[in-house]
């Protein structure tokens, strides 16, 4: 017996009656159909959408997401304990699927090597380590108790029950082990620790009949939680996985959805039966983590948003059974408030940080859409932003300057007088009409100019983006002011802009293109590094100054471009930015995106601040930012936090000039030169 | 009750003050790239009327004296629920308050009884505050101005107005059909429209009149007063040192300096 080649276990050793596992089986699975039946019975009542188009990228977000839990790992603690069971469930349903094969199918499989080395080996280890993942997750929920897990008797009856199974199965192991003195039996070290355990304690028969008792407690806890689960959270095993397949392909900047102003019943969504049976699914799909809510700037300076709460409160109302899909979701729980939904700074933060791919932030702007243009309901200074968007073309009300008062002493063209212009300066409304933005504006042109590149502006001609107003959820006007500039753009035949708010270069490329305008979009951090790749700035002179970098939302996690900027900061310093606690992806919100610059928010929630004190936690000289909105932002943050510290806010392109204009022979600040050509 | 909201487009108030240009020819502001908008104490005249007919009932129409392109404002008060509304074509540029008085007054003749005309306190491109007034006597009807707040009286065929005076408001109880001009206050601050609204008010009927359809003659438009000239204020502000010996020569010289100018003022 002592041949490996022949190393094997008899399947069902012990146990009679058999037959009975084959009928309880039939109610298992009919139970938990009906569970997932159901389910799908609530996502066929959403709105059609295509999510099944390029089937390659899909199936490898399963392997990166599903599979290889890569959003998961991105918290240790949690990660591994959720990779530990996951994985420990997977290998213990290969082996389950092994034992049917060579059992029901008659194919003798679990034989010899493999019979050794995975069957008894892997399967023993797998299943040890996803006791201790419970164990973790038991420590955690019972004993560290973090404020973003949801606390319910299902969640811990889950942990109960899967700690139940696996220990089951443990014993039976190790009193089968013990009772046939299976030669074999130190390949599953984990079973033979409870074989020799209870060597000295039980005789052969008490372990035989305490083997057959606790093989049928597990077969029915097994077969039990089989047919719970899909009425439990325990249902993402395949929503979750559904619904990383059915995710959204485009950066989370292009995740807004256009209206169909002709046709739409309603504008904007406030009840269940506005959204598409993806919407539906991500409800089902959430495992409440809490990982949104723990990212979510908001919610983080205590107010009320809380991303996973919107999610768990639409799931409940989904799954009231027959329930009125038409009926008004908004205000009817804390997470579902009017208050909440003008608290979201749009940040992206919750669908970036989401392991299994839920988007809840289209879901507040969905919200807002509602709140908006069918009830005409929202804060009074973001109304009045709009307002000045409309019959002005830009959201800064009161401002004293036009579009073209930054340009005094430059030489900078419009596309109108520059017919060969290659490249068109998207200023910005931002960049155009606040003091401070001009400067940055100033420095990028001039830029440009040292470049050589053949650039120009559309001046007077320019209009917002419309970017604020989608955010805020007017879609109407949003469309006209796309409708518009594309208008303009087309008329000026322009192929490549670059702009330095990211918030228009988000609208350019991943909005714009809805409606017809496709351009080669480049936010001025890439445009200004391509230059100095190419050989045509140099940073002579850089600075020793300690520099840090804050990841504006629309274009890092919203786009993904977190190496230009930080390049800028390395060639125009020769060091590398030091990193905040919070970077790149997991960047944290200046607090001025969603339409929240237009917004007094209380003293004592105020995002910029909290931002303000991760970036002084650095002990930077500079802030370096890419956003004329973070500007602002963080420059009124951290005058509210500043202690001795003098920390300065700087885009990357005043960090560029400087570097560079020292160099050159004209010498002189930037912002000279007043008087040397008149305004155009 | 039926209730009658003048309502004129003008030039946006709000132009960063280094965008504003005059026309010192045609005494006129230069549009440039700016945008036509509603008179804001309009707007307040239309709230006024808006809440009136939310707690009484009753119809509101809107009217306009102004080019095709005054339809816009018209537009809006059709998204914010007003009634019918009604354009008096008139191309002339700076008409004048009698003219657009007159004109306003034929056209709310035709449109029918009312019981009530509200319009703005002044309008905010050239700030005269008349067509108010004049439109009252043009009606021959009572006028309350200043008003910020429309009630109803328990006398019928009356309404009490709440007016605003140098020394705090007064409330008044005036016998309708009548004139108010409406100036702002918090509770008058002008409610935005529901997109759905905008969207539907385009498709409201509109009517719109010539000023030969009310038998106005259009040569008329600058009989009552015309701008003599028009331009922006120049500020000027020059340096000049006072000189002396001792602290009291100085004082001295300055306050002879200061008598100095103020005699050749
Ligand atoms: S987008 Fe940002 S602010 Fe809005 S809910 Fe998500 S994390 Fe919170
Ligand atoms: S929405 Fe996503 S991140 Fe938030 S609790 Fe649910 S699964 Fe976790």
């Amino acid at each position: 017996m002592s041949d490996p080649q022949l190393a094997t276990r008899e399947v069902l050793w012990n146990i009679s009656h058999v037959w009975l596992m084959y009928a309880l089986l039939v109610p298992t699975v009919a139970t938990a159909a009906y569970g997932i039946y159901r389910r799908v019975q609530v996502w066929r009542r959403g709105q059609a959408e295509n999510r099944f188009d390029r089937p390659l990228e899909r199936i490898g977000l399963v392997l990166k997401y599903a599979l290889l839990q890569l959003r998961t790992w991105r918290k240790l603690y949690p990660g591994s304990l959720h990779a530990m069971i996951f994985w420990g469930f997977i290998v213990l349903t290969v082996a389950t699927t092994v034992v049917m094969i060579e059992y029901d199918f008659g194919i003798p499989i679990m034989h010899g090597y493999f019979y050794l080395y995975f069957q008894s080996f892997i399967t023993d280890v797998f299943g040890a380590l996803a006791m201790i993942g419970v164990g973790m997750a038991g420590a955690r929920r019972w004993i560290v108790r973090p404020t973003q897990l949801v606390y319910t008797g299902e969640a811990s009856g889950i942990l109960v029950a899967i700690f139940a199974i696996l220990s089951s199965g443990f014993l039976i192991e190790g009193w089968r082990i013990a009772a046939t003195n299976d030669p074999w039996g130190a390949w599953s070290p984990f079973g033979n620790l409870v074989a020799a355990a209870s060597r000295p304690l039980m005789s052969v028969e008490a372990m035989k009949t305490a083997h057959l008792a606790t093989w049928w407690t597990h077969l029915l806890l097994a077969f039990g939680f089989i047919a719970w689960a899909p009425y439990t959270k325990m249902a993402h095993v395949i929503t979750s996985t559904l619904n990383i397949y059915t995710s959204r392909l485009a950066p989370i900047g292009a995740t807004l959805r256009k209206i169909d102003f002709e046709k739409a019943e309603k504008l904007g969504i406030n009840s269940l039966a506005g959204f598409t049976w993806k919407d539906l699914l991500d409800f089902d799909a959430c495992t409440e983590c809490g990982r949104c809510t723990a990212v979510c700037p908001a919610n983080l300076v205590g107010k009320v948003l809380s991303p996973r709460d919107i999610i768990l409160d639409l799931r409940k109302l989904s799954r009231v059974p027959r329930g009125d899909f038409a009926q008004s979701y908004v205000g009817t729980t804390q997470a579902l408030s009017i208050e909440a939904m003008w608290e979201c700074t749009t940040c992206g933060a919750c669908v970036e940080a989401c392991p299994v791919s839920i988007e809840q932030m289209p879901k507040i702007v969905d919200t807002r859409r509602y709140l908006v243009m069918e009830d005409a309901q929202l804060p009074e200074t973001m109304q009045q932003a709009l307002v000045s968007v409309e019959t002005r073309g830009h959201p800064f009300r009161g401002t004293v300057f036009s579009r073209v008062d930054w340009t005094a002493g430059l030489n900078v063209s419009t596309m109108a007088d520059a017919l060969d212009a290659e490249v068109l300066l998207w200023v910005g409304c931002g960049g155009a009409l606040v003091e401070r933005n001009q400067k940055v504006v100033r420095s990028l042109a001039q830029l440009l100019e040292k470049a050589g590149v053949k650039f120009a502006i559309l001046g007077r001609e320019e209009k917002c983006t419309g970017d604020p107003a989608r955010r805020i959820g007017n879609e109407f006007l949003f469309e006209q002011l796309a409708q518009e500039n594309i208008a303009t753009l087309n008329r000026y035949q322009v192929k490549k802009i670059v702009t330095s708010c990211p918030h228009c270069f988000n609208t350019f490329r991943n909005e714009y293109p809805q409606f017809g305008g496709r351009y080669e979009v480049y936010h001025h951090s890439e445009y200004l590094a391509k230059l100095v790749g190419e050989g045509k700035l140099s940073a002579r002179t850089p600075s020793d100054k300690k520099v840090t970098f804050h990841d504006p939302c629309y274009l890092g996690r919203h786009n993904g471009v977190y190496a230009a900027p930080r390049q800028l900061v390395q060639i125009s310093t020769r060091a590398e930015p030091i990193e905040m606690e919070q970077s790149r992806s997991n960047s944290f919100c200046c607090g001025g995106g969603g339409g929240m610059s237009f917004i007094d928010e209380p003293p004592n929630q105020r995002v910029n601040q909290e931002r303000a004190r991760q970036i002084l936690a650095t002990d930077a000289d500079v802030v370096a930012v890419g956003c004329p909105f973070c500007m602002t932002m963080l420059e009124d943050g951290i005058n509210a936090r500043r202690g001795d510290r003098d920390t300065k806010v700087m885009d990357v392109a005043e960090l560029l000039w400087q570097a560079v204009e020292h160099a050159s022979s004209s010498g002189g600040r930037g912002d000279r030169a007043e008087n040397t050509k008149p305004e155009i | 009750m039926n209730i009658v909201v003048c309502i004129k487009q003008i030039l946006d108030p709000e132009i960063p003050a280094r965008d504003f240009r005059v026309d010192s020819v045609k005494c006129e502001a230069e549009r440039g790239s700016a945008n036509l908008v509603t008179n804001i104490f309009c707007e307040n005249a239309l709230e006024t009327a808006l809440q009136f007919r939310e707690a009484q009932g009753g119809k509101i129409t809107a009217i306009s004296c102004g080019p095709e392109g005054a339809e816009d404002v018209l537009r809006k008060a059709l998204a914010l629920k007003a009634d019918d509304a009604v354009l008096v074509l008139n191309e002339a540029p700076n008409a004048d308050p009698l003219f657009v008085a007159k004109t306003l007054a034929a056209g709310i003749r035709k449109i029918g009884p009312f019981d009530a005309v509200l319009v703005g306190r002044e309008a905010g491109d050239w700030g005269a505050g008349q067509t108010g007034g004049l439109l009252a006597e043009e009606l021959q009807v009572p006028c309350i101005s200043f008003a910020e707040n429309l009630q109803p009286s328990a006398a019928s065929g009356a309404v009490k107005v709440k007016r605003q005076t140098d020394s705090g408001w007064e409330l008044l109880e005036s016998a309708t059909p009548l004139v108010i001009t409406i100036t702002n206050h918090e509770k008058n601050v002008p409610r935005i429209p529901k997109t759905r609204d905008v969207m539907q008010s385009y498709r409201k009927p509109l009517v719109k009149w010539t000023l030969a359809e009310l038998g106005i003659d259009p040569s008329t438009a600058n009989s009552y007063y015309r701008v003599a000239e028009l331009f922006i204020p120049r500020k000027e502000t020059q340096c000049e040192f006072i000189s002396g010996d001792t602290l009291e020569a100085k004082i001295d010289a300055f306050a002879h300096r200061v008598t100095d100018c103020m005699r050749s003022m």
